[in-house]
């Protein structure tokens, strides 16, 4: 992962547009890890499924990625691999480097071979060495000037020996500007996203693919002056979460589905007492344990509907890094002036995933606290704030504890305007239409889905969260077998805007459904509220996203059936599948 | 300063007349009026069950949370601001049953805050079923033929589990526990009081008269909460004696750093005082380029 992306980094310090992608079973060691990078000058969002340079450290990565080089492409392979065991490809290079011969040399330890692939892989691609000396000294300087040159080296002499005997790769790449650019990960981005909207506390326990968020900011608790707080479970970091919120800070916890499962019911102690909460969950594919290190979009209709009874919540879904950031700085907002749970609805795709960006939109952040109640008036003898005093809007003032005056309950019980617990019929109906009375001002800040691509096409891909990344990558690729194609995209789920949704969709012409899961949840919330129905659905839930590949393939050979076919259309990386390495007897 | 009549609010209690949880609320407003503090400053988390209701009955800020999750939410409230008096009630069903995972935890987080147990031995609320303390042999709803399994003991564990301030009250001794409850929300740390607190209504075996036979008091014993193998020791008379000597007062009490105590973020302030008006992220942004 570090040497993945150091050498992302390289790219991205050279002003190119970045993705990286790293894959790895759930399992402690070992195991088939792969770390993907896209570099190009043109805009790029998603991995691919064919790379031009394949850097093999072990037999195995040889043996499951040589169908999978681009004709052209390269496998730079440690020279201790046979690679004569497997059937040669005539249309790819193969280079073989001795790492271990270069590490002795270079007077490197064996921990720094993949630094070794790392130059020989930037001099096979074509790319000048100045940017790794940069990358390694940030990354390694803690550790000392020695570590930084040790490193440095060990790069170097990769470099050196690709330069001088890896020859024939035509599709290089060269530095496009020295713009700066930050290379960021989509939980870091929501990380940091929260931190500018005001998050002072993050409490979370441990869940792949949620972790990073909490390891991003416990490294960074002290520069960014924030608590983090790791608990002994889910249930307690939601309800510390709340905890917190009622005290008056804004506070977030991070999970995936398992740890969401045990949190629903603090949410909905939220909802009932109406206190601020933000939740981000980064989904993974389910039910129970199932896949930890690998992604799906299954838990949409989970998290608009997690926890009994009904109430409101905002569900937000970025599709890329810079709406992670926004998202999550508007969701603390959205929590504080409704005084209701929000969702942070990502997966492990966009969540470990690294891309290129600039420096995230600072000019548009503003911090909403809604209704915070001060210097109030004196109470009488023995009486209460009416905390949930009934209000037009839904939205009672809420003074926070060490608020002289402000003093009132605060109850996950029904209650009646101070708080006190009420089973009055007229008062649980009151207490229940002034929560759901917020909608009226919540949907008028809810926008409706983004267009990309050409207004008008005749076929429109319909997506959510992660699945715009792939979805945009697609449209070049439909674009060159003729077929005109935009991306509707979803990053505001729930609640819906209606009207924007109705609007958006009557003007397309065909429309393709894609998303990561096996039920097809979007089409099913924008059929329930919008009435919406779509021409296709493009699926898949076999642990992966959607590669551009497959879904300009899907697309473009429904555009020459005149778009006939069948409407649900389901598809699975079935030899692209690697991970079972009994399978092959390796 | 909160006087006991500035602490007494117009609701009307729901629980059944003569339950321990009376002599345990005047206990408790006791302290914070003799503590003197301002009741703005003070919050009450609770769980929920009979003890759940008890930040209804004073006049401070209160939180009446889930089944079991008194302390993470108290917790929460705590490190959000660290200037408030933060004290989490729950019953023994609540905290040592299915919230008992965060009991554990806390212990060893020692952070500034009181725990008040309502131990009734059973399951009020509900009408009636067996508990984690319920004693051996006591039929219930759901022990027909009388409880089979060890009982869980708070007193030994919180010792055991590194709470810095252990105590046990009798609600039929209101000056008594007023003084360990003072004493747990002046203590510096995470401090139990675990109190016998008769259920009337369903709890036919744990009677006032019950307690009065057996309870005795540790500072007239002459115990020295500072000894922790003799505070253990204690704790485990309940059993060696066959429930037939149970101990009250300050089991142990020892001084340690507080969690909250330790971050630097909250040396000059707590969060809640923090300045999110422009947060200044460039630090982070300087290291992802």
């Amino acid at each position: 992962m570090v040497t993945g992306r150091s050498l992302a980094k390289c790219f991205t310090r050279g002003g190119l547009n970045v993705v990286a992608y790293p894959e790895y079973p759930s399992i402690i060691r070992g195991g088939h890890n792969t770390f993907q990078i896209v570099a190009s000058d043109k805009p790029v969002h998603s991995p691919v499924r064919h790379s031009d340079i394949v850097v093999a450290l072990n037999q195995d990565a040889v043996f499951y990625h040589k169908d999978f080089v681009s004709k052209g492409g390269a496998i730079i392979y440690d020279s201790k691999i046979d690679a004569k065991k497997f059937k040669p490809r005539k249309d790819i290079l193969l280079f073989s480097l001795p790492i271990a011969d270069l590490l002795a040399k270079a007077g490197a330890t064996a921990k720094m071979a993949n630094t070794v692939a790392l130059g020989a892989a930037l001099a096979v691609a074509g790319y000048p060495f100045d940017f790794v000396r940069g990358v390694l000294h940030d990354e390694f300087i803690r550790k000392g000037e020695e570590i930084v040159r040790e490193n440095v080296s060990a790069a170097k002499a990769g470099y050196d020996y690709a330069m001088e005997g890896f020859r024939g790769f035509r599709n290089g790449i060269k530095p496009a500007s020295d713009k700066r650019k930050i290379l960021v990960g989509g939980n870091e981005a929501i990380a940091l996203g929260a931190v500018k909207g005001g998050m002072k506390f993050f409490v979370a326990y441990p869940m792949t693919p949620a972790s990073s968020i909490l390891h991003y900011l416990f490294e960074h608790e002290r520069k960014l002056d924030v608590v983090v707080k790791q608990t002994e479970d889910e249930i307690a970091a939601m309800n510390y979460v709340v905890g917190a919120n009622f005290a008056g800070v804004r506070a977030m916890t991070g999970t995936s589905g398992g740890g969401f499962s045990l949190m629903v019911e603090a949410i909905g102690m939220a909802a009932e007492s109406e206190t601020p909460a933000v939740v981000t969950l980064v989904s993974r594919p389910g039910p129970g344990t199932s896949m930890p290190t690998w992604t799906e979009q299954a838990e949409l209709r989970f998290a608009v509907h997690c926890a009994q009874g009904e109430f409101l919540r905002v569900v937000l879904a970025p599709g890329d890094v810079d709406e992670c950031f926004e998202l999550a700085w508007r969701a603390f907002n959205f929590a504080d002036k409704y005084q209701i749970p929000v969702i942070m609805l990502s997966d492990k795709f966009l969540g470990e995933s690294v891309f290129s960006t600039e420096r995230f939109d600072e000019s548009k952040v503003r911090i909403e606290r809604g209704k915070i109640a001060r210097d109030l008036p004196e109470l009488a003898q023995n009486a209460r704030f009416r905390r949930y005093a009934l209000s037009a809007d839904g939205v009672s003032p809420r003074p926070l504890p060490g608020e002289p005056n402000g003093m009132h309950v605060s109850s996950s019980y029904e209650h009646d305007e101070t708080g006190f617990s009420s089973e009055d019929f007229s008062m649980r109906k009151a207490q229940a239409d002034k929560r759901m009375a917020k909608m009226a001002s919540l949907i008028k800040e809810i926008p409706g889905p983004a267009l990309y691509g050409p207004k008008s096409a005749d076929v429109t891909l319909v997506c959510w969260g992660s699945q715009k990344l792939p979805c945009l990558d697609a449209l070049g690729l439909l674009q060159e077998g003729g077929v005109k194609a935009n991306v509707l995209h979803f990053s505001y789920i729930y609640p819906v805007n209606v009207k924007e949704a109705r609007k958006a969709l009557a003007g397309c012409r065909k429309t393709v459904l894609v998303e990561n899961n096996s039920t097809a949840q979007l089409g099913g919330l924008l059929k329930e509220y919008a009435d919406a129905a779509f021409d296709f659905h493009l699926l898949k839930y076999d642990g992966r996203q959607f590669f551009p590949e497959e879904i300009a393939e899907e697309v473009g050979s429904l555009a020459a059936k005149k778009y006939k076919g069948k409407r649900e259309i389901r598809v699975v990386d079935r030899d692209y599948e690697y991970y079972n390495t009994q399978r092959y007897g390796l | 300063m909160a006087t006991v009549e500035e602490l007494n609010v117009k609701e009307k209690m729901q629980w059944c007349p003569g339950c321990g949880n009376f002599g345990l609320l005047t206990a408790l407003k006791g302290a914070i009026a003799e503590l003197g503090l301002k009741r703005h400053e003070v919050v009450i988390a609770s769980g929920i069950g009979c003890s759940g209701k008890t930040p209804h009955y004073l006049g401070t800020y209160g939180f009446e949370s889930l089944h079991g999750r008194p302390l993470p939410v108290a917790s929460g409230i705590k490190l959000a601001n660290t200037g408030l008096t933060v004290i989490a009630e729950g019953g023994d069903g609540d905290g040592y049953g299915i919230g008992a995972q965060h009991f554990v935890h806390i212990m060893r987080r020692n952070y500034d805050l009181t725990y008040i147990v309502h131990d009734n031995q059973l399951y009020g609320l509900t009408t009636g079923q067996a508990s984690p303390t319920s004693l051996p042999g006591m039929k219930t709803k759901t022990t027909p033929w009388g409880v089979i399994e060890t009982p869980f003991n708070p007193i030994a564990y919180a010792i055991n589990g590194g709470a810095t301030y252990v105590a046990r009250g009798f609600a039929g001794d209101i000056p008594h526990l007023k003084d360990l409850i003072r004493g747990a929300i002046a203590h510096k740390g995470f401090a139990l009081v675990d109190v016998f607190q008769p259920c009337v209504t369903f709890n036919y075996l744990n009677t006032y008269p019950w307690f009065q036979e057996r309870v005795y008091k540790l500072e007239a014993a002459g115990h020295d909460p500072r000894d922790r193998d003799k505070a253990m020791e204690k704790a485990l008379e309940d059993s060696r004696s066959g429930y037939k000597k149970l101990p009250i007062g300050l089991f142990y009490e020892e001084d340690r750093l507080t969690y909250e105590d330790q971050l630097p973020q909250l040396k000059d302030k707590p969060l809640v005082r923090h300045d999110i008006s422009d947060i200044d992220i460039s630090a982070a942004y300087e290291e992802l380029e």
